[in-house]
């Protein structure tokens, strides 16, 4: 779901960078408004790259296998470090893997990383609730991991369609929008699924990592 | 999985040598100004400048290869589907499909703007070890959060891979086997997935105090890591030229 080099416009690609820059500015700003920004760095930067290497469990989906974006997870986990940990991963796969690409390298952090910030701020409305159990966190894990990777596959669908060198009659296009975002609703679930089972694992084992970062 | 990004790093040719923020800066410029190009007759002199570049890299054809494995299946897409779906003048009919020009036109910008771009970022990447460019980042202007990032989790990467291999390799040797999804093993590799993120966190309180013994965070980084001399303000200014004339031309033409 990464839109790779020379897809898009050099003026989208532009855009892309120009929307990144004052999400990464709001992200760091609230970073250095915490007690000891400096303490976060080495969980956060870890962390990043610990869901860098959990993306590349195969999940088994017959006839194939998928990996997870878990970018609902990182804004679970991360909170305002999730973006600019987005951002590294994607430069990271561009670099290292050609995945993704360097010119659109803000359109693809908006894609992931705006949902990921979405998943933040709805999995701390946990909090509200005195009670936190294993089910609550689930579901609150479930909602935010089904909506992170909804919002990412709609801003992709919707960024390439419209973007794409073709054309397409604004009827097909549509078509194709609905098309392939419900061949998407299965990723949509196991994703839920997936940081739903890891938000209550971290619950039970490590919970201050739910509320450190 | 072992990140082979810097395999090539200590090769010794002109880019190699080339003052690594001025590589970073030219050579940006050079992959924007491509991703503007939209004339069909930009293409050969794209293509030609592209493979100057890396020749003169002397990075080994077979790394170009081998780094085309992952987004080829991407570019097979676009090749397959555009040439029928985009674009009115239909040149050919094969049943009731229609190959159009408009479509085999963007097949062709794409295809060529991708793979230039994608060299030439591998020359950026690859000609210098991938620390010395995050240096380089950061010497031009990167928030220090980034830098400090970026540098901390691609310095675990390998590590923390090594962990999820090991991982993985004992759930095998005790029988964990998944050929369909279902609950009870989507809720193992759950596990498996979270089981990696509190090891890093524990690992990070450890590397956070010997971070601290080592000063973190009170010395400022030294301004002086990098030189630039004549000649690579010289190449940084050609390939500006460069850059501009690719622009210019597709404005023009």
């Amino acid at each position: 779901m990464h839109i790779p080099d020379g897809i898009l416009p050099a003026t989208v690609c532009a855009a892309g960078y120009a929307a990144a820059a004052p999400v990464t500015w709001y992200s760091v700003r609230r970073i250095n408004q915490r007690e000891n920004p400096r303490a976060d760095i080495p969980k956060a930067s870890l962390l990043t790259a610990a869901f860098f290497v959990v993306s590349w469990i195969h999940i088994p989906l017959p006839p194939t296998s998928v990996h997870l974006v878990l970018n609902g997870l990182l804004g679970v986990v991360l909170g305002y470090f999730a973006f600019p940990a987005i951002l590294i991963g994607l430069f990271f796969q561009a670099v290292m893997f050609q995945h993704g690409g360097l010119t659109t390298l803000g359109v693809n952090a908006i894609i992931m990383g705006l949902p990921a910030l979405v998943s933040y701020y709805i999995f701390r409305m946990r909090n509200i609730l005195e009670k936190k159990s294993q089910l609550i966190t689930g579901v609150f894990g479930f909602v935010a991991g089904f909506a992170a990777i909804g919002i990412s596959v709609a801003l992709f669908l919707v960024i390439l369609l419209t973007n794409i060198p073709a054309e397409l009659d604004v009827a097909t296009e549509r078509t194709a929008i609905y098309t392939l975002a419900l061949a998407h609703l299965p990723l949509m679930v196991i994703e839920g699924v997936f940081t739903g089972l890891v938000a209550v694992f971290l619950q039970r084992v490590r919970p201050q990592l739910l509320d450190s970062i | 999985m072992k990140l082979e990004q810097d395999k090539y790093a200590s090769l010794d040719s002109p880019l190699h040598r080339w003052e690594p923020r001025c590589k970073f800066v030219g050579l940006v410029a050079l992959i924007f100004a491509f991703s503007f190009v939209r004339e069909l007759s930009m293409l050969p002199a794209m293509m030609t400048v592209t493979a100057a570049i890396y020749a003169i890299s002397r990075l080994p054809v077979s790394f170009w290869l081998t780094r085309l494995r992952y987004p080829s299946f991407f570019l097979l897409v676009v090749v397959l589907l555009l040439p029928f779906l985009s674009g009115q003048t239909v040149i050919l009919s094969l049943g009731p499909l229609g190959l159009r020009q408009e479509g085999l036109i963007s097949v062709m910008l794409i295809t060529v703007r991708f793979l230039c771009i994608l060299t030439v970022g591998l020359v950026l990447f690859g000609t210098a070890p991938f620390l010395t460019t995050i240096k380089a980042m950061r010497a031009l202007g990167l928030p220090g959060i980034l830098t400090d990032m970026a540098l901390l989790a691609f310095r675990y990467l390998n590590e923390l891979g090594d962990d999820l291999h090991r991982m993985e390799t004992s759930m095998r040797l005790r029988g964990f086997r998944q050929h369909r999804l279902s609950r009870r093993g989507l809720g193992v590799l759950a596990w498996l997935g979270g089981s990696i993120l509190v090891r890093s966190y524990e690992r990070s309180e450890w590397v956070y105090r010997a971070m601290i013994v080592r000063g973190y965070g009170n010395a400022p980084p030294p301004r002086d890591e990098f030189q630039v001399s004549a000649g690579d303000v010289v190449a940084l200014v050609v390939t500006f030229l460069v850059a501009i004339g690719f622009v210019a031309g597709d404005i023009l033409i």
